[in-house]
């Protein structure tokens, strides 16, 4: 047998197995099941309320609160500085240069976590990064910095430091210096992410 | 007297020659995105010389201008590619004893015809490579592997056109 | 996952390095094809040389089935690799003129710098045209500025085209490369000119 058959052979084998492969979009940004799993065991993407708590006392420039809840529950009460994006309007192209952006760590917030984390999950999925998740929401942050829970006479020192840290933090938060934190949120124009693109070539 | 004609040795089995070629090009696709080329090389050589001789005219032209915006435009892929292809060629060549100085020409014209004729064919193809935004190289065998329309096309257009005017040349060839 | 260079970020001065080595193992292949010998390649055109058909299928089918093969697992991101942009008229006309400069020269700027890299003179003078034949179609750009930039349809694939998957547009093609290739060593048959093939 020449070669010419045996590379026919060949090729026409894998071209037969190519061609009966399922259509498999692989994408270099989006996450499969197992790569999504592990990230969310890690828990990376958590901010707990004490640490939320520090980086708004100190003022820290380079987060924005997002509040995905609707614009109600938003007008009711919402954490100091936080801009309000609800879910269903996460990915309006008037909001997506905050989501999709580098210069800055947004924490998404909710109620609890449920809302926050679909947010994250869908920006996750775009490729979009520095977003981050509120652990328990507002309500953890109640129960955490606002009402911090008391600890018994007998806990251990430590138990008592951050009760008081956390009674501090709460007190900060309970004045009505609210206002002026969120028109800075929107006053900074976040840097876009360089979104991946196809590769220039070819003889041009 | 002895007479030593060292001969050289035999080309590469083309199916495996292709084979070789393909991989080169799938590694280039892993590697860097983007398949093989060959006219941009010349062009970039050819855009350098012309805005070091001429640069104001260089900017005002339309087509080179466009090439320009790069500091240099001999900086890059494909031309650092083609400075590859020529050692690499050197490399095969030195090795198959294949390293020769000549005009190769069929013996039915003479030396300085097919240098006359390889110029006016290196033209067209210059000329061609831009309006068809690639050669075979670039355009055709990089743009079939990514099953790209353009890249079929301009294969065809190119091998058919040879075909077709293939009779009225063949005193040069056979 | 790859594209490497793309989707690492990796510098300018590396990515210039990979493009030396590629050119390496591309130089190589096509020297080891015999492709730095005009009249090997005009061979095909006149029947005694099939060498560009084989290398040519066989190369793209190659590349092709890697890629399919690689996307299938994963390895490759074919959103980011290059796919040439379809501009009707310029495509055509292109190649049109291409296709005399490569039966008239004998050559295609690839090989001829492999050529050249081996000492054939005939090369050098083509890629000294293919110089002129740039810097005039520079010069004359607006004439054929309108053509040029024509129906741009963007990097349409075949296979959306034909409404097919991939690898069935990838099985079609081979079929027909085997059938062509069986073709052309009937032909190299038919058309055998051993004076030439023994002086290439």
């Amino acid at each position: 047998m020449n070669t010419r058959v045996i590379i026919c052979i060949i090729l026409i084998s894998f071209g037969s197995i190519a061609a009966i492969l399922p259509k498999e979009n692989t994408s270099s940004i989006r996450l499969n099941a197992d790569q999504m799993l592990h990230e969310i065991r890690l828990a990376t993407n958590l901010i707990s309320p004490d640490e939320l708590a520090d980086l708004l006392i100190n003022k820290d420039p380079s987060i924005l609160l997002i509040d995905v809840r609707d614009s109600i529950e938003y007008g009711k009460f919402h954490l100091p500085g936080a801009i309000n994006i609800p879910l269903n309007n996460l990915l309006n192209d008037n909001w997506i240069p905050y989501i999709d952006q580098i210069s800055q760590n947004n924490i998404f917030y909710s109620n609890g976590t449920m809302l926050s984390s679909e947010a994250w999950i869908i920006t996750k999925q775009l490729g979009f990064k520095n977003n981050f998740v509120l652990s328990g929401g507002i309500n953890e942050w109640f129960a955490t910095i606002i009402k911090p829970e008391r600890p018994t006479s007998m806990a251990p020192t430590e138990e008592w430091a951050l009760y008081n840290k956390r009674k501090a933090s709460g007190m900060f938060f309970t004045g009505s210096k609210a206002s002026s934190a969120d028109e800075a949120a929107l006053s900074l124009p976040p840097v876009p992410r360089k979104k991946k693109s196809r590769v220039q070539g070819g003889c041009s | 007297m002895e007479n030593k004609v060292k001969k050289p040795k035999n080309y590469m089995n083309p199916y495996l020659a292709g084979i070789l070629l393909g991989m080169v090009l799938l590694a280039s696709f892993y590697l860097t995105g983007r398949g093989l080329g060959a006219s941009g090389a010349t062009r970039s050589v050819v855009v350098s010389a012309v805005s070091t001789i001429a640069p104001t005219h260089t900017a005002n032209s339309a087509y080179f201008s466009k090439y320009t915006k790069e500091n240099n435009p001999l900086k890059s892929w494909l031309v650092l590619e083609i400075a590859g292809v020529i050692i690499g060629g050197f490399i095969s060549g030195a090795y198959a004893g294949r390293l020769k100085l000549k005009v190769e020409h069929s013996p039915k014209i003479t030396p300085r015809k097919r240098i006359v004729m390889a110029s006016i064919g290196g033209l067209l193809f210059g000329f061609g490579s831009q309006l068809g935004r690639g050669c075979t190289s670039g355009a055709a065998l990089t743009g079939m592997s990514v099953l790209s329309l353009a890249g079929f096309v301009t294969m065809m257009a190119i091998f058919g056109t040879a075909f077709a005017l293939a009779y009225f040349f063949k005193n040069n060839w056979i | 996952m790859g594209p490497i260079v793309p989707l690492l970020n990796i510098s300018n001065e590396l990515n210039l390095l990979i493009a030396f080595v590629i050119g390496l193992g591309f130089g190589v292949a096509l020297e080891q094809a015999g492709f730095s010998s005009s009249r090997k390649l005009a061979g095909m055109f006149y029947g005694y040389d099939t060498t560009v058909l084989k290398v040519f299928f066989t190369a793209s089918i190659t590349a092709m089935l890697g890629l399919i093969f690689l996307n299938y697992v994963g390895l490759i991101d074919l959103d980011i690799v290059y796919i040439n942009e379809y501009y009707v008229y310029s495509s055509i006309v292109g190649g049109i003129i291409m296709g005399a400069g490569f039966i008239i020269g004998g050559f295609c700027p690839g090989t001829s710098f492999t050529a050249i890299s081996i000492g054939k003179i005939d090369a050098l003078w083509f890629i000294l045209g293919s110089m002129i034949g740039i810097f005039i179609f520079g010069e004359t750009y607006p004439l054929w500025e309108k053509l040029y930039m024509s129906s741009p349809l963007g990097p349409v694939k075949i296979s959306t085209v034909l409404g097919i998957r991939d690898g069935y547009f990838a099985l079609l093609l081979i079929v027909v490369a085997s059938l062509m290739f069986w073709v052309g060593e009937m032909a190299e048959k038919k058309f055998k000119r051993e004076d030439i093939t023994n002086e290439i």
